[in-house]
């Protein structure tokens, strides 16, 4: 493995599908790797695929998969320092910079509720639009497929493919701390 | 000093959880290739296994309901640990007969804790089999269900029988085995000093051969069983006995959660009406935030009136939950209460009798082979 890369483990979202895997990620994090325009596939080692209405069970395991990026709903991670750059003496990080904000997306069939961060003014298709590559961080998230509401992902960070978003709605009056 | 066997196809966290465990005083038994875990587990006995969820091949679910279903190490204290972290993860782990479930990365001293809080327990074998008859739901039937079931048990030959009532007064159990309740409950000592013969001392003899540990008969029983004195009387009674069956409330008090604490089996008593599925619903969810392990349940669907509201696929997909157990209305059931004698030993093989003998003989049979039912069930 190259210098300052490592594996992180990640659980990938299709519509309707949950793919459990290992990424190798450097030092811009899982962003990073979403975010790069000189492929179009996201390569995943030991990839356990499981389907959404059943996603704890396990129905194939292979030992090194091309994921299509362009249909990842979502990623969940467990450790938001995963996702992105940690903060430099440059600045903090940009999971950490602005003020929360509760928000709510659905994306495919999930729905994704958690903080966002916003600088500047609170409006929703402005955010998509100034917030940095392909994904919109979610932070402190939990998300559901909106036919089976009772199972909820949970994660420190979730990354939603903005292509896939269908509704974006914020409370701009509500921050996640009140 | 434990013996641990760990099963995981990564080497790097085979090596970090063994350094876990040499640092907690334990030593580790490392198994990297799934396909070898049933034939090292049964060679090398160990006293905990530490269970990684995704390998290659086989995933650590099934290794984990083989491990159930083997009599010779079914017993076996399993931790999964897995790098899915998620709540439906943990529930398919506790499922498939896991005691435990911790996300990956785990914390060292999480991961000796747990190893210490499974060790602690008293084992749930060798030694007869606890069953508990739950639901939140007044009226569905559990008392005559439990003695019903008792005494059938009982009848199956020289099976050693206990009947313990835990409802806070009323001594109902008793009332429909036509007994006095002079010797009960109420004066059990505290849970450290209780002996088999101060126990057995307490328990009303049954002309069926079972034996009761009743409740007051007043109501307003000023002392009700204390979680510890709870789980004493039950720890003796597995161990002294082939088959206890609690009779419970329908309201969680501290000797009801020591029950499911201490219960191998708990059977969820449901009527076909909506509002007992209502609350069956909520009282899952309540077992689930008790932590009791999924596999430890299963439901009950009691007929007690003539015409269901519900058919019993309705009350399934409601619960979300296959209905291993089905009892069917009996209109003698009346008259057996009146004279206190339970249906089940009545002449004649009505659909109440028929129900209640094949649970007891499924009880039985599973309780033989080595596993306990709820593991053999799911």
């Amino acid at each position: 493995m190259a210098l300052g890369r490592r594996l992180i483990h990640v659980d990938l979202f299709t519509g309707a599908y949950r793919v459990s895997g290992r990424v190798t990620i450097g030092a811009g994090g899982l962003l990073s790797e979403l975010n790069n325009a000189t492929t179009d596939f996201l390569n995943l080692d030991e990839a356990y695929v499981s389907r959404i209405d059943e996603p704890a069970r396990l129905i194939a395991h292979y030992a090194t998969v091309a994921f299509c990026k362009e249909n990842i709903v979502f990623a969940v991670l467990q450790d938001r320092r995963d996702g992105t750059t940690i903060g430099t003496s440059h600045g903090p990080s940009m999971l950490a910079r602005g003020r929360p904000v509760q928000a709510f997306v659905t994306a495919s069939v999930f729905e994704v509720s958690g903080e966002i961060r916003v600088e500047g003014k609170a409006v929703p298709s402005s955010i998509l639009v100034q917030t940095q590559g392909h994904y919109l961080p979610v932070l402190s998230a939990q998300a559901a497929a909106a036919l089976v509401p009772d199972i909820a992902y949970q994660g420190d960070l979730v990354l939603v493919q903005k292509a896939k978003i269908a509704l974006f709605c914020i409370d701009p009056h509500k921050s996640s701390g009140s | 000093v434990a013996r641990v066997m760990v099963i995981d196809d990564d080497d790097e966290l085979l090596k970090l959880v063994s350094l876990i465990l040499e640092r907690g005083g334990h030593e580790p038994l490392l198994v990297d290739d799934p396909y070898q875990a049933m034939a090292r587990l049964i060679e090398e006995e160990p006293d905990l296994l530490i269970l990684d969820v995704m390998m290659p091949g086989v995933s650590g679910h099934e290794i984990a309901r083989l491990i159930r279903a083997t009599a010779a190490i079914s017993h076996l204290p399993i931790v999964v640990l897995s790098a899915r972290a998620q709540a439906v993860d943990r529930q398919a782990a506790l499922e498939s007969g896991a005691d435990d479930y911790l996300a990956k990365p785990v914390v060292p001293q999480t991961l000796l804790e747990t190893i210490d809080q499974l060790l602690s327990r008293p084992p749930t074998q060798p030694g007869g089999l606890v069953v508990m008859l739950f639901g939140l739901r007044g009226g569905s039937g559990r008392t005559t269900l439990a003695v019903n079931l008792a005494a059938a048990l009982a009848g199956l030959g020289d099976e050693e029988v206990a009947l313990v009532d835990l409802a806070p007064g009323g001594s109902q159990p008793a009332l429909q085995l036509r007994l006095q309740p002079d010797a009960n409950w109420s004066a059990l000592p505290g849970g450290m000093s209780l002996s088999w013969d101060s126990l057995r001392g307490l328990m009303l003899a049954h002309s069926s051969g079972l034996r009761l540990l009743a409740a007051p008969r007043e109501p307003q029983a000023p002392h009700l069983p204390a979680r510890e004195t709870t789980m004493a009387v039950l720890d003796l009674l597995r161990q002294k006995t082939r088959f206890t069956i609690v009779d419970t409330p329908p309201l969680l008090t501290a000797a009801v959660l020591a029950a499911l604490d201490r219960s191998d089996l708990i059977i969820h008593v449901v009527r076909p009406e909506v509002i007992s599925v209502q609350i069956a619903v909520h009282s899952n969810r309540a077992l689930h935030s008790q932590q009791v392990p999924p596999a430890k349940v299963v439901h009950l669907l009691n007929q007690t009136a003539p015409e269901p509201q519900l058919l019993a696929d309705a009350v399934s997909r409601a619960l979300r939950a296959p209905l291993p157990f089905v009892t069917s209305y009996d209109a003698q059931q009346s008259r057996a209460l009146a004279q206190g004698v339970p249906l089940v030993l009545t002449p004649g093989s009505g659909p109440l009798p028929t129900s209640i003998r094949r649970i007891a003989a499924a009880l039985s049979e599973r309780f033989r082979a080595g596993a306990t039912p709820a593991a053999s069930s799911t």
